[in-house]
């Protein structure tokens, strides 16, 4: 990575900055981006606001795969999730009449079965946090080309990939039957 | 201090290519309203600078001197964030754009090894811009401009994004610079395949960008302005901004991956790639000019039905005619 962000630390490491300053506080930057718009697509009661919230929350995660040298998976989550999927969300939402006036509840009524599995899977995660012991990794994962990444999902992935694109073909199939309308 | 000073090349080439946006979308804007004018018979802006050449300059400064608006009724965040979401991923694909080599050295911010992958993915993010001003701005011509344009880029998407992998299967590589080089001894659009490809190229990136004979989102005369209907001022001008960045961006991308980007004899790289971007620019412009709107149903009917399934075949053929 010879990027700014890496060029901006090297360069103030010089002038006696800690090491990896830049780098690290640009990172919780776009962590804390990400966790707050994904706080905001479950607070917000503008279900537009929600999806805009989603994709400034995609968009963010990219980020973080550019910090652990995975540009194609970065390029790939916006390609598909923020350009793609969010667009499907916005059209959806412009398409459902007059949604935008109403603001949504948070609320429905198995509230409490709802509070009961949260608060499991709460004390689930941090019973995890805890007991990791959170260990630096000692050996950098070496950045994969696209050559490899093209031979192995055509190689090694293939029946998974093909398994997927199959699942794909059959959500859009059931996705056109269930918006069709009927003739009587 | 090699750091300090790559620091400081950094911070002006990016300095220079905001700039040279600037400068091409206001010379842009004088130039379609030059062709539309003789296209026309008529003499299109005179009176300020040589035939006009500062209208722009004076239009500009209009527009950031004017009043910012915020209409009642408006949902404000959004409102206010749509001129940028629309303008700044259109300024990011400019990091590799290969402009060509000056005195030895590759004019291209970054050559990235997934160069056309990092630049469709920008593209894809431009529609939700467009989504937040129709949504944001409260009014139903704004929502249906929004809308239109939305179905109308997604569509288009798919066959725009299938003929450039076709470019980038017969270069093998997705990065810029290296199509440019793989063409050093014949441009793409000289082969069958690559000719069908960069038709469909074409005729997506018009709809892409929103121009006639596709520019339904915005028809003037069913919708007002569709989406930036309610915009004014400075706002307005990054909307503009935006639309002219994509057009020259749209254009780029055809030199590049068919015309053999900034190849060529005699000239200078830079001026070659000048010559064909804006050579095709004026291309879109005498289109736009020319032909009539066509209807949604028309449009999208298009889209599906007849240039998806050619660019899919072409695809398939290209992909045997490399592996025969």
């Amino acid at each position: 990575m010879s990027g700014p962000i890496q060029l901006l630390n090297n360069l103030l490491n010089n002038y006696g900055m800690p090491q990896g300053f830049i780098v690290q506080a640009s990172f919780y930057v776009i962590a804390a981006f990400a966790v707050i718009s994904a706080l905001g697509v479950v607070v917000s009661r503008n279900i537009f606001h929600c999806a805009i919230f989603l994709a400034l929350s995609l968009f963010c995660v990219a980020g973080i795969y550019l910090f652990l040298s995975a540009e194609f998976l970065a390029v790939v989550q916006v390609l598909i999730y923020v350009g793609a999927i969010v667009t499907l969300f916005l059209f959806a939402i412009m398409l459902t009449a007059n949604i935008g006036d109403r603001s949504i509840r948070h609320t429905n009524r198995q509230v409490l079965a709802g509070g009961v599995v949260a608060i499991i899977i709460s004390i689930f995660f941090i019973f995890v946090i805890i007991g990791e012991p959170w260990k630096k990794a000692l050996v950098q994962a070496r950045p994969l080309t696209l050559q490899e990444i093209g031979k192995s999902l055509m190689s090694a992935y293939a029946l998974p990939f093909e398994v997927i694109s199959l699942i794909l073909l059959a959500a859009l199939v059931g996705a056109i039957v269930i918006g069709k309308v009927r003739k009587e | 201090m090699v750091s300090i000073l790559t620091f400081i090349v950094m911070i002006v080439v990016g300095a220079v290519v905001l700039g040279f946006i600037a400068v091409s979308a206001m010379f842009l804007i004088w130039w379609e309203r030059k062709v539309s004018a003789h296209i026309q018979t008529r003499y299109g802006p005179m009176r300020v600078g040589w035939h006009g050449v500062l209208q722009s300059v004076a239009d500009v400064v209009k527009l950031l001197l004017k009043e910012n608006i915020t209409p009642e009724g408006v949902d404000k965040p959004v409102w206010w964030l749509a001129p940028f979401f629309a303008v700044v991923p259109s300024v990011m694909v400019f990091v590799c754009i290969p402009f060509g080599n000056l005195f030895g050295i590759n004019l291209i911010a970054r050559d990235l090894n997934i160069g056309i992958l990092y630049i469709m993915a920008l593209t894809s993010i431009c529609v939700l811009g467009i989504f937040m001003a129709g949504w944001g701005s409260n009014n139903k011509y704004s929502l249906l401009g929004g809308m239109r344009s939305a179905a109308q880029i997604v569509s288009y998407e798919v066959p725009l994004i299938i003929s450039m992998v076709t470019a980038a299967m017969f270069a093998g590589t997705l990065s810029m610079q290296k199509i440019v080089e793989a063409q050093k001894g014949m441009w793409f659009v000289f082969q069958p395949n690559m000719a069908l490809a960069f038709v469909i190229f074409v005729i997506s990136a018009t709809a892409e960008i929103n121009r006639t004979p596709f520019d339904i989102p915005e028809a003037e005369s069913e919708l007002v302005a569709g989406f930036h209907t309610e915009y004014s001022g400075m706002k307005f001008a990054m909307f503009f901004l935006g639309e002219y960045t994509n057009l020259f961006i749209v254009s780029a991308l055809a030199a590049t991956l068919f015309l053999g980007g900034w190849q060529g004899p005699f000239l200078s790289p830079v001026l070659w790639f000048l010559i064909k971007t804006y050579g095709i620019i004026t291309v879109l412009m005498w289109v736009r000019w020319t032909f009539p709107r066509v209807r949604v149903d028309q449009l999208m009917g298009f889209a599906w039905k007849v240039l998806t399934p050619i660019a899919f075949a072409n695809l398939v053929v290209a992909g045997w005619v490399l592996l025969r």
